[in-house]
């Protein structure tokens, strides 16, 4: 046991059952989120604290004083003695082993705890169906204690029963939200599979090449890295079941970022596949092309409902071409088709906002099998225990990648909900089916329209995906951006690095001043995390990816 | 200074009439001692009620004989050591002053009793010495401390006449046995006394003890250091305050000898002193002089015996170290220095002036940080006593629990 300093309980800081100060000498580094802990002998028990807040004082009365001491002024002025100064370390109480919750005495002895010590404060001793989702970096400037260990949460809370869907924000870039979702995607398809439980992943890849490649090992992955995963009870494969769904195109290159090669190769594998959207089996999902048009009056919805329920000429319709065709004919002036109620400047616009996406060679006649080509729909309903699809997205127009997100979480709605239920066995379907869908600010902030079919959709896996089996793990840039049923019901959240005017939002309000700037400070690779089953945040890390990536 | 920690007995208690069980310290020492009256007086901490007022730690240099000058060079006006004190940072050379030795005691008023038909005042006090180690400018921590609790009584209260460094001792042993101190885990560690017939105010005298005391603890912190060969040449001790100690008198040429060579890594430095008592080798008041001392300049050394302290010279010599226009008086930043003269050869021809400047630069060396804001005396204040007088001061018990426990 290393004493690192005495409890000091003061008439204006006393110690209190939730927190307590100690002082430490001046050289002694410590870093917040490191766990100490208190012997309290009257007791006869340990309680533990997390640091919160390190601040160094002298016994200096002013500045004005500093100011004479350097001989009223000198900058270059050394003195014989320095001024005695020693630093006090707030801490937050977060448990005892007994239980006793009384305040911690002056001057009890403050120790580095030993790893089962931390363990064991931080609420991570004997989790049930454990997870690793990171690794504590605990004492990290002092060699002699350092202690380096995983983290687990218990499952049930992350991906249901108990709790469900995660939140992951922070910049862009320096955050690496992608990644760590990823790592943990990884970390349930390895637990899952040994549990012989079963788990499904749809992810949709929303930026360049990102997660084109996930079934692919990282080359570049470092040795220390690879010790990373070893340590965290991980094998060094990638993915596995992963096939990958690209927009349709006719040059194979206008939709998706991924090379003709690369998607060749794939192919070959039995793992590329092509999505089209075909007019019969799709037209009832037009609806998702309007989910950032504001409707205040209902008129789009109005045409939509016309056009789904085959009023008119639609119900004679077979291809996109005949539907813009025949909407462009409502738009004409003097048009004897249309319901009355209709006006013809609302095909107008309704012609607008359909034109441009229906351009897309996305919008086909048929579906041609042995080319490869498949249905969003098709891809979900057929979805087997611990698959992996990757949908890629990320070349579209955001009215098309919201498009293509809507379809693919009313299809698992669907599913689930035993839409299919006469075409599979319910016993092939996977319990646990999670989404992962990056910026998810483009669908479920607070600037989307409330009649946003998206949105209205994402707030109902939020609210009821974890008793249907669906898990959305999500992220996005500025978490106090995005709509508040939405991020409520995430069970596990975790904070990157973001920066000072996000940590300022109303969101943040119950983080600590220390650990806000810290927020703002994280490195790559580091989170703060929030679990139902943790006693405080914690700051954890996680290895580089795995997977193959891709460089820019 | 405040008027807190006064505490009030609600009466006073005949002792004749008391019960014995209850064993409060006073009535056990008015019982063992035989008084007729304990009158349970108010009883208060003397520093906490005086009103503060300037105490030079000269006020005894009225007896001071001239002799002459105290260095080996015959200075008529001041020195300017500012070109040592910039040598001393440029080359790194390590501070002269390791040791840094601070005493300061408590006094309380706990009690008046009546033997026969006078009343004497019984005083208790607490005594700090302490004594502070510098290795390096981050690292300054305890080298000794010494925490001593005393009671004053007059000598008369040993009726029986017996030896009284024995009755006392004995009666001191019986004190400590009380289950209150038990109890408390507190010990007294003498009993001093004095005598009526020294006629001054006796609450005074009683005090006087004290101080006596702590200037007796003051030198054997010295002397250990000294056993233990901690001071040398390279690492020279500040004793805050005055070294003319009264009791070098008393003491015979052997003890005296011994003394001496104690001090001779020693330098006393005082905050405050009378600038009237400043006075030039021909016996003449310098204060103005010494008023319009510059900035880190030192006055020449004076070589003085005091009848107070016995065969024992002087080197006196004063230092500025603040400028003038930020101290509130002109005398203020300025310290007076003191180094016992010890060879035959010192006492002859006085000290060398090359030592006199390295003390003196090293001294201005000292003069940060300051304790500006924490203490009036912050411009003749230097940083190293301050925080031996500060640690001293922490290590007090509390008046009020002191009080309580008479």
């Amino acid at each position: 046991m290393s004493l690192i300093g005495k409890v000091s309980a003061t008439e204006k800081n006393p110690t209190t059952i939730d927190e307590f100060y100690f002082w430490t000498k001046p050289n002694r580094i410590l870093s917040p989120f490191d766990v100490v802990k208190v012997e309290n002998t009257t007791t006869n028990s340990i309680t533990y604290g997390v640091i919160e807040e390190i601040s160094h004082i002298t016994d200096t009365p002013s500045y004005l004083t500093s100011y004479i001491s350097n001989d009223f002024g000198d900058e270059d002025y050394h003195a014989n003695t320095h001024r005695i100064g020693m630093n006090y370390v707030k801490a937050k109480v977060v448990g005892n082993n007994k239980n006793f919750y009384i305040p911690v005495n002056d001057g009890a002895k403050v120790s580095f705890a030993s790893e089962d010590e931390i363990t064991e404060a931080l609420g991570l001793k004997d989790i049930k169906n454990p997870l690793v989702c990171g690794y504590l970096e605990m004492y990290e400037y002092d060699e002699d204690n350092k202690k380096v260990l995983p983290v687990y949460l218990n499952s049930h809370f992350l991906v249901g029963p108990e709790g469900a869907h995660l939140n992951i924000s922070g910049i862009s870039g320096l955050a690496s939200k992608t990644s760590y979702a990823m790592f943990l995607m990884k970390a349930i398809q390895e637990e899952y599979k040994q549990r012989g439980e079963s788990v499904a992943f749809v992810m949709l890849n929303v930026k360049g090449k990102d997660l084109l490649a996930i079934d692919e090992i990282n080359e570049d992955l470092e040795e220390k890295d690879k010790d990373i995963y070893k340590m965290l009870g991980l094998s060094d494969k990638s993915f596995e079941n992963v096939s990958y769904y690209y927009p349709y195109s006719r040059d194979n290159l206008s939709n998706t970022y991924q090379s003709k090669e690369y998607i060749d190769k794939q192919k070959k594998l039995n793992k590329a596949y092509h999505y089209k959207f075909i007019y019969e089996e799709d037209k009832d999902n037009i609806d998702l092309l309007f989910s950032n048009i504001d409707d205040p009056t209902g008129t789009m919805e109005s045409i939509i409902n016309y056009i789904i329920s085959g009023q008119g000429n639609f119900n004679s319709i077979e291809e996109w071409d005949k539907f813009l065709n025949e909407v462009g004919e409502l738009c004409k002036t003097g048009n004897s088709r249309s319901d009355k109620e209709i006006t013809v400047s609302s095909w107008r616009k309704f012609k607008r906002v359909v034109s441009k996406s229906l351009n897309n060679p996305i919008f086909a006649n048929r579906i041609q099998t042995n080319q490869k080509e498949t249905r969003i729909e098709e891809v979900i309903k057929n979805i087997n225990k611990n698959e992996v699809k990757v949908i890629d997205i990320a070349k579209l127009d955001e009215n098309m990648q919201g498009y293509v997100f809507g379809n693919v979480m009313r299809a698992i709605y669907d599913l689930k909900l035993g839409q299919y239920d006469d075409e599979r066995d319910e016993k092939d379907i996977p319990d646990r089916i999670i989404i992962f869908i990056d910026e998810l600010n483009k669908y479920a902030s607070t600037d989307v329209p409330k009649s946003s079919p998206i949105l209205r959709q994402i707030i109902d896996i939020a609210e009821r995906g974890r008793s249907l089996g669906i898990i959305l793990f999500s992220a996005e840039q500025f978490k106090s951006a995005i709509h508040d049923r939405v991020k409520g019901n995430a069970s596990t959240h975790a904070y990157g690095r973001t920066n000072a005017i996000e940590v300022s939002k109303g969101d943040y309000r119950f983080i600590s001043p220390v650990y806000k700037s810290m927020m703002t400070r994280l490195k790559q690779g580091e989170y703060i995390i929030q679990n139902p089953i943790f006693r405080s945040l914690l700051n954890i890390k996680f290895p580089k990816p795995i997977y193959k990536q891709f460089k820019n | 200074m405040t008027l807190t920690a006064q505490i009030f007995l609600k009466s006073t208690v005949g002792i004749k009439n008391k019960g014995a069980n209850i064993k409060t310290l006073l009535n056990f020492l008015a019982q063992e001692t035989g008084a007729d009256k304990s009158y349970g007086s108010n009883k208060f901490c003397f520093e906490n009620i005086e009103v503060p007022k300037i105490e030079y730690e000269d006020s005894h240099q009225k007896n001071w004989n001239v002799k002459e000058s105290g260095e080996t060079l015959s200075l008529n006006s001041s020195k300017l050591l500012i070109k040592k004190v910039n040598e001393l940072k440029k080359f790194n050379t390590k501070p002269l002053f390791k040791y840094f030795l601070d005493g300061s005691r408590r006094t309380y008023k706990v009690d008046d009793v009546a033997y026969g038909n006078n009343i004497y005042p019984i005083v208790a006090g607490q005594i700090g010495v302490g004594c502070c180690k510098r290795e390096n400018p981050d690292n300054f921590t305890k080298a000794l401390i010494n925490m001593y609790n005393v009671i004053v009584m007059p000598n008369y209260a040993n009726a029986s006449g017996q030896k009284e460094k024995l009755y006392f001792n004995n009666l001191l042993s019986k004190i400590n046995n009380l289950e209150k101190l038990q109890k408390l885990n507190i010990n007294f560690d003498e009993i001093l006394t004095y005598s009526k017939k020294d006629k001054d105010d006796l609450e005074d005298l009683a005090v006087a003890k004290i101080q006596d005391k702590m200037v007796e603890l003051e030198k054997i912190i010295v002397a250990n250091l000294v056993k233990e060969k901690l001071l040398n040449e390279d690492s020279y001790l500040i004793k805050d305050g005055s070294l003319e100690y009264k009791v070098m008198k008393t003491g015979n040429y052997k003890e005296l000898a011994k003394i001496k060579n104690n001090y001779r890594h020693v330098v006393g430095v005082s905050k405050r002193f009378n600038p009237n008592l400043v006075i030039n080798k021909r016996g003449k008041s310098n204060a103005s002089l010494l008023a319009d001392l510059p900035l880190y300049h030192r006055t020449p050394a004076i070589k003085y015996k005091t009848d107070m302290a016995g065969e024992v010279y002087f080197a006196i010599w004063y230092v500025r170290i603040r400028d003038k226009k930020y101290t509130n008086s002109p005398f203020e930043g300025i310290l007076k220095l003191e180094k016992i003269l010890v060879t035959d050869n010192e006492i002859k021809n006085g000290l060398e002036s090359e030592e006199v400047d390295n003390i003196s630069a090293n001294i201005i060396n000292e003069r940060n940080p300051v304790c500006y804001g924490s203490d009036n005396r912050w411009a003749n204040h230097l940083y190293p006593v301050y925080l031996t007088e500060k640690y001293i001061k922490s290590q007090y018990l509390s008046d009020i629990f002191f009080l309580n426990l008479f």
